[in-house]
Parts: C-alpha cells; sequence; structure tokens
C-alpha cells in the first residue's frame, strides 16, 4: 500500500538588504510542507506596506502552487515585490499562471 | 442531519478511542482527526446556506431564486424541514421567502433577536438555541458579508421529539452509548440526541467538545460493556468500524456520494489486509479524508448524447488532509456544457473549505450569467470581499456549444487544456489572467474563443498532472500531451491512464483531471468512441 509521509525538502532563507531595500534569498524546493519557513521569514525582513521587497529566486529549484500563494501574499500585503533571476522551473509557473503582472521578474546578473 | 451528527458522534467516537492511547503520534492523529470531523458535517449543512446566501447577493435578495435553490434540500426527510431568506436592516430583519414549514423562529423573537445581532462572523455558520415550538428543531444561519444589504440564508432541522435515536444495531459501535448536547454545557435543556434511556451515563466516559462553525457540540460516550484498552489489540473491530464510519459518512452525501459509497467500501477492504496498527491507523486516517474529499466533489456527471464526460481526483499521496482542488461539468441548457476545474492553494480543512465555497459560488453565478469572463469576474470580486487570511486560487471556465463546437473559455491563473484530435494534440492557445484572490489587481478576465474539431477531446487539469520537482512545467505538460496521443483507449480509461501514469510517485499535490469527448456517429446508427 501507500508509503507514509516523506520528510519535507530542504529550503533555507536568507536575508540582506541592498540601498535599504530587504531581499530574501531563497534557496531549495519550496511547497506546501515548508512554505510557512518563507511566510515567517517575510514577516521579520520588515518590509513596510507600501515598501519595497525582492525575493532572489536563483537558487529555488521548485516552487508548487502553496510557495506561489506565499509569494503572492507578500505582494498584497507590501506594495511591490519582485522576483530576481528565477531558474526556469520556477520561472515558468509565474509566466503560465499570468503573474508576470503580479510578480515581475528582474535580472541582476 | 440527524444523520449529520450521529456521523459526527462515530467519528468523534473513534477520536476518542484514539485518545486512550498515550503516544503523541495518535494525539496528533485525533487532532487531525478532530478536524475531519467538522468537515465531515458542516460543509453538508453549511454549503446549501452558502450558497443560497451568496445566490441572494448575486441577486438583489431574489425570492424566485432561493426558492428554486433551496427546495431539494427542504421536506420530510431531507437535510432541513424549513429554510427561508432573510434581509438585515431597521429595525429588525425582514423575511424575505422561505420553503417547506413557515420557520419556528419567527414565532420566538426573543431567540431571532439573538441570533441576528449576533450574526457578527460573515462566512461562518451560525446556530440557534433548541427551538421549543410545535416541534423541537435546531437552526443555520449564514451570511457572506457584512456590507450591506446583508442577506441572510436561515434554515431549520428537526430533532426527534424525544431525543432518542439508536444505532444501527449491527453498527460496529452498537456496543456504545453516546450523547449529544449543543454547546459547551451538559444539562438537560441542551440535550440534542442521545441512545441512552437514562441520563446521566453510568460509569467510565469520555468527553469532546466538537466546534461546528460559530458554535459547538460535546458529545460524551460510555461503553456498555467492556470496551477500553481492547481497542487497540482488537484491531478488526477497528477495521469494521472505520467501514461502518465511512459508509455512513457516504449515506450523509448519499444523493452525491454513489460512487463515493463503494470506494469507501473498497478501502475497507484494502483496511482489512493491513497488518500493522499504525498502517492501520495512518490508512485509516487517510480513507476518511479521501472519503471526504469525494463528498466535496460532484459523482455525477452530464449524460448528454454524442459527448462522453469523465473526471477523476487523485489526492496527494503525502497528505493526510482534504485538498483544495475541484471540478464540476454541468449543463446548462440543452446546447451548452459549463466546464469549471480549479485549484484553491494549500491543503486541509481551509483549503477544503474555501474550495466548498468557490465552488458553489461559481455555480450560483453561472446561474446568473454563463459567461465564463464574467463567472470569474464575479468569482474573484467574491473571494475579495472574504475577510480574514487571503486565499489564493486558479480557475478555468469554459462554456461549450455541443451544436455550433465552440468553446468559449476564461482563465483565471489556471494551465490551458489540451485539445486532442486523432494524432494531434496541442494546449488550447490561452493567456491566463491572474488568480483569484489577488486584492490588489483589478479582476479581469479575457474570453477566448476555440472552434472544436469533429471527434475532438478536451482534458483540462490541475498542476498536480504535469508539476515535478527539478523539471520545467512544459516537460510536465510534454509528457502529458505524449501519453494522450499514444494512448488509444476509451475515454474514462484515458483520464485514469493519465492521472496513473502522470502522478505515480511522491505526489506532495492533488490533482483534479477532466475529460470531454465527442462520439463521431457511424453508418449504423451507433456512436464509436
Amino acid at each position: 500500500m501507500a508509503e507514509l509521509t516523506p520528510a519535507p525538502p530542504e529550503l533555507t532563507v536568507t536575508p540582506s538588504s541592498e540601498d535599504g531595500i530587504p531581499v530574501l534569498a531563497v534557496i531549495g524546493e519550496l511547497d506546501m510542507s515548508n512554505a510557512t519557513v518563507l511566510k515567517t521569514a517575510i514577516a521579520s525582513a520588515g518590509a513596510e506596506r507600501g515598501g519595497r521587497l525582492v525575493f532572489d529566486l536563483s537558487g529555488l529549484r521548485f516552487i508548487d502552487s502553496a510557495g506561489i500563494a506565499v509569494l503572492l501574499e507578500a505582494a498584497e500585503r507590501v506594495g511591490s515585490v519582485s522576483v530576481r533571476d528565477p531558474a526556469p522551473p520556477v520561472r515558468r509557473v509565474i509566466e503560465v499562471t499570468g503573474l508576470t503582472e503580479v510578480l515581475p521578474l528582474e535580472s541582476h546578473r | 442531519l440527524l444523520v449529520g451528527l450521529l456521523v459526527t458522534a462515530a467519528l468523534a467516537l473513534t477520536s476518542l478511542a484514539l485518545y486512550n492511547g498515550n503516544e503523541d503520534r495518535l494525539l496528533k492523529l485525533r487532532q487531525r482527526q478532530l478536524n475531519l470531523v467538522i468537515a465531515a458535517t458542516l460543509p453538508a449543512v453549511q454549503t446549501p446556506l452558502a450558497s443560497a446566501a451568496t445566490l441572494a447577493d448575486a441577486t438583489g435578495g431574489s425570492a424566485h431564486s432561493f426558492r428554486a435553490f433551496m427546495t431539494p434540500d427542504v421536506g420530510p426527510g431531507k437535510q432541513f424541514v424549513s429554510a427561508s431568506l432573510w434581509r438585515l436592516g431597521a429595525p429588525g430583519p425582514t423575511e424575505i421567502a422561505f420553503v417547506g414549514s413557515p420557520p419556528q423562529i419567527s414565532s420566538q423573537p426573543r431567540e431571532l433577536r439573538r441570533l441576528f445581532a449576533r450574526l457578527k462572523q460573515p462566512g461562518l455558520l451560525d446556530l440557534t438555541g433548541i427551538l421549543h415550538a410545535t416541534r423541537p428543531s435546531l437552526g443555520f444561519a449564514f451570511s457572506t458579508s457584512r456590507r450591506a444589504p446583508v442577506f441572510i440564508a436561515y434554515a431549520e432541522s428537526a430533532l426527534p421529539a424525544n431525543r432518542r435515536s439508536k444505532l444501527e444495531s449491527n453498527s460496529a459501535f452498537s456496543d456504545l452509548y453516546y450523547v449529544l448536547y449543543l454547546g459547551r454545557s451538559r444539562s438537560a435543556s441542551q440535550l440534542l440526541v442521545t441512545n441512552a434511556s437514562k441520563l446521566p451515563l453510568p460509569g467510565r466516559k469520555a468527553v469532546g467538545v466538537v466546534p461546528f462553525g460559530a458554535g459547538s457540540f460535546t458529545l460524551v460516550v460510555a461503553p456498555k460493556g467492556s470496551l477500553g484498552g481492547a481497542f487497540f489489540r482488537d484491531l478488526p473491530w477497528i477495521v469494521g468500524l472505520v467501514g461502518a464510519l465511512i459508509s455512513l459518512a457516504a449515506a450523509l452525501t448519499a444523493r452525491r456520494l454513489a460512487r463515493g459509497r463503494q470506494r469507501a467500501e473498497q478501502l475497507a477492504r484494502d483496511l482489512d489486509e493491513i497488518a500493522s496498527g499504525d498502517r492501520a491507523r495512518y490508512h485509516e486516517q487517510r480513507s476518511i479524508s479521501q472519503t471526504l474529499q469525494h463528498a466535496l466533489l460532484p459523482d455525477k456527471l452530464p449524460e448528454l448524447s454524442g459527448l462522453q464526460v469523465s473526471a477523476l481526483y487523485v489526492p496527494a499521496s503525502a497528505g493526510l488532509e482534504v485538498g483544495g482542488d475541484w471540478y464540476d461539468v454541468v449543463e446548462l441548457d440543452d446546447t451548452r456544457l459549463l466546464l469549471i476545474i480549479g485549484d484553491v492553494s494549500g491543503h486541509g480543512l481551509e483549503a477544503a473549505t474555501t474550495m466548498a465555497l468557490l465552488r458553489h459560488a461559481a455555480l450560483a453565478y453561472a446561474a446568473e450569467d454563463a459567461r465564463p469572463a464574467g463567472i470569474l469576474e464575479k468569482l474573484a470580486l467574491f473571494a475579495r470581499s472574504r475577510e480574514g487570511e487571503s486565499c489564493f486560487a486558479t480557475v478555468l471556465c469554459a462554456q461549450i456549444g455541443l451544436e455550433d463546437r465552440q468553446m468559449r473559455f476564461a482563465s483565471a491563473g489556471h494551465l490551458a487544456p489540451l485539445l486532442l484530435d486523432g494524432e494531434n494534440a496541442q494546449f488550447v492557445d490561452l493567456t491566463a489572467d491572474p488568480a483569484i484572490g489577488l486584492r490588489r489587481v483589478r479582476p479581469q478576465y479575457r474570453e477566448a474563443v476555440e472552434s472544436l474539431p469533429n471527434s475532438a477531446t478536451l482534458i483540462a487539469f490541475t498542476d498536480g498532472l504535469v508539476e515535478r520537482r527539478g523539471e520545467v512545467i512544459d516537460a510536465g505538460l510534454n509528457r502529458l500531451r505524449h501519453l494522450a496521443t499514444s494512448t488509444h483507449e476509451p475515454l474514462a480509461q484515458l483520464v485514469a491512464t493519465l492521472a496513473h501514469e502522470l502522478t505515480a510517485g511522491d505526489r506532495r499535490d492533488d490533482t483534479a483531471i477532466v475529460g470531454v469527448r465527442w462520439q463521431t456517429k457511424i453508418m449504423s446508427g451507433g456512436w464509436q468512441n
């Protein structure tokens, strides 16, 4: 019969700041099992309502709809959220779900 | 509802029995199980009222629409004995329409004032006290928002006159006494139903509070003979109990769940074969969630001449919880079909409740005006108006003309469906507009039209079917396209094959898949697949 619950995938979130704008580097795989890790990091990133927040997703290998929901929640709360250098698996998910307007992509390389 | 309460009682019995185990793991399972207890009965009461309230908002409180919508759920042997629509305003609530017997609460002004004054939390089912009029009953109320005009959908369910109801004598828990009270107190005046002839119950007993919308129930159980410690050693008994529970849960939504019951029986049989206690509990938990999920999805799809419709839901393999994927296929009239598929982000009770709300709201909006873009716009406004935690959902809405073979569709962040025509398979050309639930984006959806070939097959799906770790989503989309073109099977098997092959392995997400196929008429006059 079916397998038992697999271990959650690894995820690390490293906060930093560029010209006063908070940047969160998200590395690993983001899904419903660990989405709260990123939620907590966003809450403590200190981005004000009407402010800016950057997600550096160059090290994110996978995102599911629960992960997208966390990014959207941040976009709702903070004024302007952008997504930096997402790897193709993540970039395509944002593109096919019509979210490039809400989560604009930017390049830093 | 009585059956529903018995299911609550029955499910809670399991939880309370599991309580006897002292391992942390069991405690956690029990906690989840209590959550599922709510999920089991709450949607059955809440969703008709939530849909009726949504419909009232959409129609400005149309009495005609309300009556048409509620009539199937009201009457002897039905969920409710009375249903009514109210408008909140000064100096007090006004009754707009009722179905079934006149609402008893009308003759009890104090209870009426108390209920309507308390209706502070839109989107949460509220309960009255026990109404003692010509016959004892319990009332339920629901409103979608606090903004004027506030419409309240209200319904009453009858209680057994002497508050006595036996469990089936052949059920696995017929050797237990149960007592169900309204609220948190255990006074005789709050008694809803019991199978004991004398109260209070003597000897060893267990008490638990079951939250229900804005209110709660208190459940007391006691063994009739010896029970206690033998519970876990007696695995077949547990298996029997689960079987009974599942068939009870199935009976609760019997109208929508004929197939779910078969599945439940299969699950109960599967459980029989499991040896280890841990695994048994794991699967017990899992099968209850699956049964609930199936209770939330339609089990009857339209049957139309010349057209086949087939759908499947696959739960996440990792999850013990209910998910947020849903689908609906409904006949708008003789020539038009509406297909809706959606995915509420997240899992668990919250996602499932949001899913049930969005699903019913979408159907209510569709009854008003079946333009796909219009449905999505109203759904987006509805999701935005809900208070509390934000929720996001992707939704695809397609209106299919059976005669003109035109499909009008719009997408709220949802993946484009696959269109199969012989060896040719293409994803429908679609630019997704943003998902439902975003407050910062103006809900505006574009509609596209696609002409469907003569013997076309349309496959709509949620992301669980194509998203896999470590690859670009296009790889998953291509896998689907190749498998669909190389599988020459009748529609139901095709849908099953796609679901089975593409969701194998570690599924962290649930998946819904819907197929629609036109049959070509052949010379002999029959239909060919």
